[in-house]
């Protein structure tokens, strides 16, 4: 009995041991999957920092693809024939809109790389090891990335509005909707900011840069850069918004601190910041290009119909380098083109290859030239905005001086500005829709089916309106 | 540590009240046999005699022999004997040899259930509910897995096919869903060795764009287990149940017990089947006339014109070509067990193969299993159980891909005048390449390749000492540990010259993944048994350690180089690497009392647990359960038969659900760009102070076996609440974030589970019926967060889940019309869940014949049927034109879900099996001496599908891998029927 008892008691001690204080160290078991918050908001430096400036540079190129084509589709920019889902071909230019699905897209990434940069925002002070002159530096970048991401929540949303007051913690109050005005205003005065940050950001970037912001690597260069983005925002708020004039005049103002240029022309055209795209491993690829004979992504034949022709009869040439005839139509309900992007493709005059290494324009040259050309136009410079389109119609498309003049009607020049607009920035950024908002033309969009539409604009995500406590699809400004 | 110090304290002390009085009598001893009472009356080894009132017992032999010492007087012998109702005997004052025939247990009341890590109770004092499946039941028809096999047998159960893809991929579910997010398997522990049921996602989805990780189709692991090695399946339901794993546990927990060696004879067992499977059902597609040219040609482009040449196109039969193969499937399982009354072994082997009904689809596995016990000493016992398995599953190309990667999706799309099989070796195009997705699923299904073969070892021991042994007390040790590891490769090769890869700008791709899971488990228990008198006080301790950890890693290839499968011959590596590792140490501690001649047992009993997945990793979470119940025995014997019993019983218990590994981390993104790795701050948020869901239960039942022993019922009402719910909130978009983990809100889970067994007949012509019904109705009571769609939820606006208060967890939202015409917000369309359950399966046997059926009759619950949404998206549905395609198409264009939301109400014949024992003379002389028994039968499985559901099969899950299911038909794996001609051989 006694043994039992001893015997007993000697095994209780040993499990004890055995299973406790030996063990607590192994009850922390870490993640060894991935790096966790904390070592940027509690711990962050020189290095840290850099390697969030790398991750913020990469959100920029979230939902280049999507853009392209949701705005694409809603401007009749092209088609996607793949047939691999239905909201392709009928709720994005039929309808109706649905909140949870594609309608409320270009929106929570934005966001989330919005969370990046404000995290980042609030991490620089608390790195010691960079300068005052780097912090600022570092702030410019951010913000003006940031702004970035906000025009294009600001431009999918139009009327609804968008929430800008978005640094708060994850279980706080959803932040509020702001309108379409109030979000421009402040998108500007976050290019602003940056700029402001920018100037004081001495002579260069306590970061690498990354691919695609080649001639923009100091804080001096990046400035032009965020000039010619608020120059974009300002001339979508002319128009879009009716702010005209002063705006029309901000503009201009903006893009003389721009990186626009008239020399060099036709090569520097392509000047600018491009979302940088490689095969090599791991790295982010061309969302668009193609091959020939791939179903998806083709060109609306309405554009088809109103390429100009040059002196000798032959077409615009951003026609010829974008556009490819195939011999056998897609068809898909209803829907036909046989005409295939290839702006992204590696071409020879038989052959049209996909190149997922193909950078894409966030902004450049021939952009601002014509966002110049709008800006005189609504500033009463007709004259200079024809110079303007020129510049674009012969270097870009080797055609002839176009036939306006300063005689001519607004509406006709502004005709004319979209035609040069579709043409130079087709499948780079949807502008077709974007273009045909800001000018109240969407009635001139064509439809291709009885009971197709053309959307105004995006909804508020499913998600937005749920912890609002909002039925979707949900208005949160009301109306 | 001073916390649980005291703790451990206490407990022993609780151990030591209840410390053995020593008292010896003395006696005399009896002898006796113990034997079937049925046929020809064979003795039966390893039955337990036991003195009543006393712990003493002693064991039979293998002759069925044995001696007891007892004391002067008249005593009351107890025998128990696996398979057998217990019986009573009277041992006169003078009486020294008695002679004991047992009944066979048909309704398991003397089946012995666990009820701690160390202690057991027999079945019929039980006081929680405990569904037992024998091994019969598992291995009458060949069934793939041992899931299948439990269809249409368990109360409380819901047990659906996530497709008919071969080689498994079902979820169980034991009373109903009791998480949202969590982990919603339950625990897998066989001969004590917690076992993984893993399902490794990632393989297929990662080579077919277009789907994503989690409409992934991967079998769970339990289809490792050979069903013919299993001797029983004990289903531990509610919480006062499975409270004895604790925090793993609210899911509940299948206990499992492979078979062990008797002493005796060494007996050879073989079992030969051959079969086949066959398509059950397929969808037919539009079907055209001389006059819809300009339809198809509107569709598929000029190519379609050629068809119509000759008027009315030809008409191909499409699942046919990509579904109708019935190659030869077979399995060998082969068995030998025996030994002596110290050491006993039994070792199995086993050699399948499972053809599917599609090319280069299929099920094999192959095992071997030794399983040894053996007597050291009078005191000391150790038992060792190891098995060996490799599996391979081939489960082909299905459920959603939007580029037509997979058949079913392909198959909406192709106009049936235009056939898929090659000619002269060259594969057509594609739905004439002008429409749909853009694949020909027949060229896919033999030239791609989507294989994970499985190697596993479990195995562990349990070593009984009994330290002390007395008429009146006892006590043991238990020490138990097991190891179950695994290695899965997946490797999923999709060529370049197929044609869903050929428009793609990287064709070609390679998928290689590893998964290594380590399970080990480790428990020290004491027990403690006293019985002074006429009552039994039975107190048990331990302390358990437990580990899991799996390690996936995936290189994905694209660009390959013609013809090449090596993930290094593609130009576009991308590689990922995922870990999870938990430990968990537990005490626990619980005592058991059965008073009145074995008419009360009252149990109680707690569990601590503390766990690396936990944010505070040093808190103990407390477990605790307690449970009653009183036997009425000899109940109106008038109305209910000679020796009628009814128990009631009640029992509360509380279980948890432990975080997942990552749900305590807010992890930063890294991708990738311009050649350095950035930092993001990633969309989802973990929650730093997660705790364990818990389930706290009541249960209340009653068993009555009635009617002479002839018929029994069991019936058992549950109310379960999940409180501390792991959730995962979608926070506003305008948050930065895309999903946050947090501890709240509470599920209801209410229910109903009747069991109902009768014998009308025994003897020669005898028949046993067994009837299950399963109600269960859920309602989520507090949700401390807006409404939300847990992620792999469904598509948009094509019908999802959507966690409401007041609402259950599974039901689907959409839009519909209003009855002025326009159409709804999203608004609850649908329930997941059906209505109830009910199982039925009859055993008739005459002479040596014999014949049994199975039957699964699921009432309610909804489909979306996304498939059908494919076919209209196509214009390519069977009934185009038709008025219900008109209904449909109206829906379609405005986005509204309510055609596509269908019943789910069927009707199954799961099994059906008829055999027949060979006469002894036949045997002898058609297999030789040395062959004991010879028995042929033919079985099927799924031979009958009842049921209104327009789609392949009412059981699908697209995001099988989910907590709620989601009953999402997109262009799944279809059902199929199986046929096997079975030859068992005794030697």
């Amino acid at each position: 009995m006694k043994t039992s008892l001893r015997l007993t008691g000697l095994c209780l001690a040993g499990t004890i041991a055995l299973t406790t204080g030996c063990f607590d160290d192994e009850f922390k078991i870490p993640n060894t999957n991935s790096p966790t918050q904390e070592q940027l908001t509690e711990t962050p430096n020189r290095t840290i920092l850099a390697q969030t400036a790398t991750g913020i540079f990469s959100q920029v190129n979230t939902s280049v693809g999507g853009q392209i084509q949701q705005f694409g589709l809603y401007g009749r920019e092209l088609y996607n024939l793949l047939g691999n889902d239905p909201r392709e071909t009928g709720e994005e230019i039929r309808g109706p809109q649905d909140p949870g699905g594609r309608a409320g897209n270009l929106f929570g990434p934005y966001y989330q790389a919005i969370r990046t940069i404000n995290t980042y925002l609030a991490a620089i002070p608390k790195a010691a090891d960079l300068s005052a002159a780097e912090q600022a530096a570092s702030r410019g970048f951010a913000k003006t990335l940031m702004a970035w991401h906000f025009y294009r929540i600001a431009i999918r949303s139009g009327p609804l509005g968008f929430p800008i007051d978005v640094d708060r913690p994850i279980n706080a109050e959803p932040a509020p909707f702001v309108s379409e005005t109030e979000g421009f205003a402040f998108v500007a005065s976050l290019l602003s900011e940056a700029a402001t940050d920018l100037q004081a950001g001495g002579g260069s970037f306590p970061f690498t840069m990354a691919p695609g912001y080649t001639g923009f690597d100091t804080p001096a260069s990046f400035l032009r850069f965020n000039r010619a983005l608020l120059a974009k925002v300002e001339v979508t708020r002319a128009t879009l918004l009716g702010c005209g004039g002063p705006c029309f005049t901000s503009a201009l103002t903006a893009l003389g601190g721009s990186f626009i240029t008239t020399s060099g022309l036709p090569g520097s055209l392509n000047d600018g910041v491009f979302y940088a795209y490689s095969s090599a491993s791991g790295e982010p690829t061309n969302p668009v290009s193609e091959n020939l004979t791939a179903a998806r992504y083709w060109i609306h034949p309405s554009i088809e119909a109103m390429v100009q022709l040059r002196a000798d009869g032959s077409d615009d040439l951003r026609w010829t380098a974008k556009a490819r005839k195939v011999a056998e139509p897609r068809v898909l309900n209803e829907l036909s083109s046989d005409i295939k992007p290839i702006m992204f493709n590696a071409n020879t005059p038989t052959t049209s290859v996909a190149n997922l290494d193909a950078d894409i324009p966030l902004i450049k040259n021939e952009e601002l030239i014509l966002l110049r050309a709008e800006a005189r136009l609504g500033s009463g410079d007709k004259q200079g905005a024809i110079d303007d389109i020129n510049l674009i119609r012969v270097n870009a498309g080797g055609l002839p001086p176009t036939t306006l003049t300063a005689a001519s009607a607004d509406a006709d020049i502004v005709t004319e500005i979209i035609y040069n607009r579709t043409l130079s920035l087709l499948f780079e950024q949807g502008s077709r829709w974007m273009d045909h908002r800001k000018y109240n033309r969407l009635n001139q969009l064509p439809l291709d089916r009885p009971g197709d539409v053309v959307h105004p604009f995006m909804l508020v995500p499913a998600g937005e309106c749920d912890n609002r406590g909002l039925n979707t699809p949900c208005t949160p400004l009301g109306g | 540590m001073g916390r649980y110090r005291n703790f451990w304290r206490g407990l022993m002390m609780a151990g030591l009240v209840v410390w053995p009085s020593l008292a010896f009598a003395q006696g005399r001893t009896v002898t006796g046999t113990v034997t079937r009472s049925a046929g020809n009356q064979q003795p039966i080894a390893e039955a337990v005699v036991s003195l009543v009132g006393t712990l003493t017992t002693a064991r039979t032999g293998v002759d069925g022999t044995f001696r007891i010492e007892v004391p002067a007087g008249e005593v009351r012998l107890m025998v128990r004997a696996i398979g057998f109702t217990r019986q009573e005997v009277t041992v006169g004052a003078t009486q020294t040899t008695v002679a004991i025939a047992l009944d066979e247990d048909v309704f398991k009341l003397d089946e012995v259930i666990v009820t701690g890590q160390a202690t057991t109770v027999n079945r019929r004092n039980l006081s929680t509910a405990v569904s037992v499946v024998s091994g019969d039941e598992i291995s009458k028809v060949a069934s793939p897995t041992i899931e299948n096999a439990l269809q249409g047998k368990v109360a409380g159960i819901n047990l659906q096919s996530n497709s008919g893809a071969p080689g498994g991929g079902i979820q169980l579910q034991i009373r109903g869903n009791t998480t949202i997010l969590g982990a919603s398997d339950p625990l897998y522990v066989i001969d004590g060795i917690i076992y993984s049921n893993a399902r490794v996602l990632g393989g297929r989805a990662s080579a077919v764009a277009g789907a994503s990780v989690q409409e992934d189709d991967p079998a769970n692991r339990v289809a490792d287990i050979n069903p013919a090695d299993i001797a029983s399946i004990e289903i531990l339901k509610g919480a006062a149940a499975s409270s004895i794993y604790g925090s793993k546990a609210s899911n509940g927990v299948v206990v499992i017990k492979t078979i062990r060696g008797q002493g005796g004879r060494t007996r050879t067992n073989v079992s030969q089947r051959f079969g086949f499977f066959d398509l059950q059902r397929d969808l037919e597609s539009r079907t055209f006339t001389a006059g819809e040219v300009e339809d198809a040609v509107g569709i598929w482009g000029e190519g379609a014109r050629p068809f119509f040449a000759n008027g009315t196109p030809q008409k191909f039969d499409l699942y046919d070509q990509v579904f109708g193969r019935n190659e030869l499937s077979y399995e060998t399982v082969a068995d030998v067990s025996g030994g002596d009354d110290n050491t006993r072994f039994f070792v199995s082997g086993t050699w399948k193969r499972d053809e599917g009904i599609a090319d280069n689809t299929g099920f094999s596995r192959q095992g071997l299993r030794v399983n040894i016990d053996q007597t050291v000493s009078p005191k000391l016992e150790v038992q060792v159980s190891s098995v060996f398995n490799r599996s391979l599953h081939q489960r082909g190309f299905t459920n959603n891909g939007n580029n037509g990667g997979t058949s079913g999706y392909a198959l909406a799309y192709q106009p049936n005048f235009q056939s898929l099989l090659p000619v002269g070796g060259i594969f057509t195009g594609p739905a004439l390449g002008t429409q749909g997705p853009g694949a020909n699923p027949v060229q896919t299904n033999r030239l791609a390749r989507n294989e994970a073969e499985t190697y596993r070892f479990t195995g562990g021991a349990t070593v009984n000492w009994n330290a002390y042994t007395s008429d009146k007390s006892s006590f043991r040790f238990t020490a138990a540990g097991g190891i179950d590891v695994f290695n899965q490769a997946d490797d999923v090769f999709t060529p370049n010259e197929l044609f869903f890869e050929r428009i793609q700008a990287l064709p070609g791709t390679a998928v290689e993944q590893s998964a290594t899971s380590r399970q080990n488990n480790f428990n020290l228990n004491g027990v403690h048994t006293i019985r002074p008198s006429e009552w039994q006080a039975t107190t048990a301790f331990g302390v358990q350690l437990e580990e899991r950890q799996l390690k996936t890693t995936r290189i994905t290839t694209t660009n390959l180089v013609p013809g090449q499968s090596n993930v290094n011959q593609g130009t576009n590596l991308a590689a990922a690497e995922t870990f999870t590792k938990e430990r968990t140490l537990a005490f626990y501690a619980q005592e058991e009392l059965l008073f009145f001649d074995e008419k009360l047992l009252v149990t109680g009993g707690i569990r601590a647990e503390r766990s690396s997945v936990n944010g505070d990793t040093e808190k103990f979470f407390v477990f605790p359960k307690g449970s009653a119940s009183f036997r009425f025995t000899n109940v109106l014997p008038g109305l209910l038969g000679d020796g009628a019993e009814v128990k009631i019983r009640g029992a509360y218990g509380e279980t948890g659900n432990q975080p997942l590994f990552n749900q305590k981390f807010t992890n930063l993104g890294t991708p990738q760009f311009g050649g350095a790795n950035g930092f993001t701050v990633a969309g989802a948020a973990g929650s730093p102070g997660v705790e364990p869901e818990r389930l706290k239960e009541f249960e209340a039942g009653f068993d009555a076996n009635i009617f002479g022993n002839t018929a029994q019922l069991e019936a058992t009402f549950y109310t379960r609440n999940t409180t501390n719910l792991l959730l995962n909130r979608t926070p506003a978009p305008s948050s930065g974030f895309t999903s946050e983990v947090f501890n709240g809100g509470k599920v209801r889970n209410r229910g109903v589970e009747i069991g109902l067994g009768v014998t009308p007949a025994r003897g020669k012509f005898s028949w046993t019926t067994h009837g299950t019904f399963t109600l269960n109705r859920n309602k989520v009571l507090d949700l401390p967060v807006a409404p939300f769609r847990p992620p792999s939820s469904g598509f948009g606006g094509l019908g999802v889940t959507f966690v409401e208060e007041g609402q259950p967890v599974t039901q689907i939202q959409g839009r519909k019309f209003l009855p002025d015409g326009t159409r709804s917000g999203q608004v609850k369309i649908g329930d997941a869940a059906d209505d109830f359950r009910v199982g039925l399966s009859n055993d008739i046997s005459i002479g040596s014949f014999n014949f049994s059926m199975v039957w699964d009759w699921q009432q309610g619950g909804d489909v979306i049927n996304l498939t059908q949404f494919l076919y209209d998206d196509a214009q390519n549905a069977a009934d185009f034109g038709s008025a219900a395609h008109a209904t449909r198409l109206l829906a379609f264009n405005a986005g509204v879900m309510t055609p596509y939301i269908e019943d789910a109400t069927f009707l199954k014949m799961r099994e059906l099996s008829v055999g027949v024992d060979l006469p002894q003379s036949f045997v002898a002389s058609a297999f030789g001496r040395a062959v004991r028994t010879a028995r042929v039968s033919l079985s099927g499985r799924n031979l009958i599908l009842w049921t209104d559901y327009s789609g392949l099969d009412p059981e699908v899950a697209n995001f099988g891998s989910q907590a709620i299911r989601n009953n999402l038909d997109i262009a799944p794996f279809p059902p199929s029927r199986s046929v096997f001609f079975n030859l068992a051989l005794g030697f």
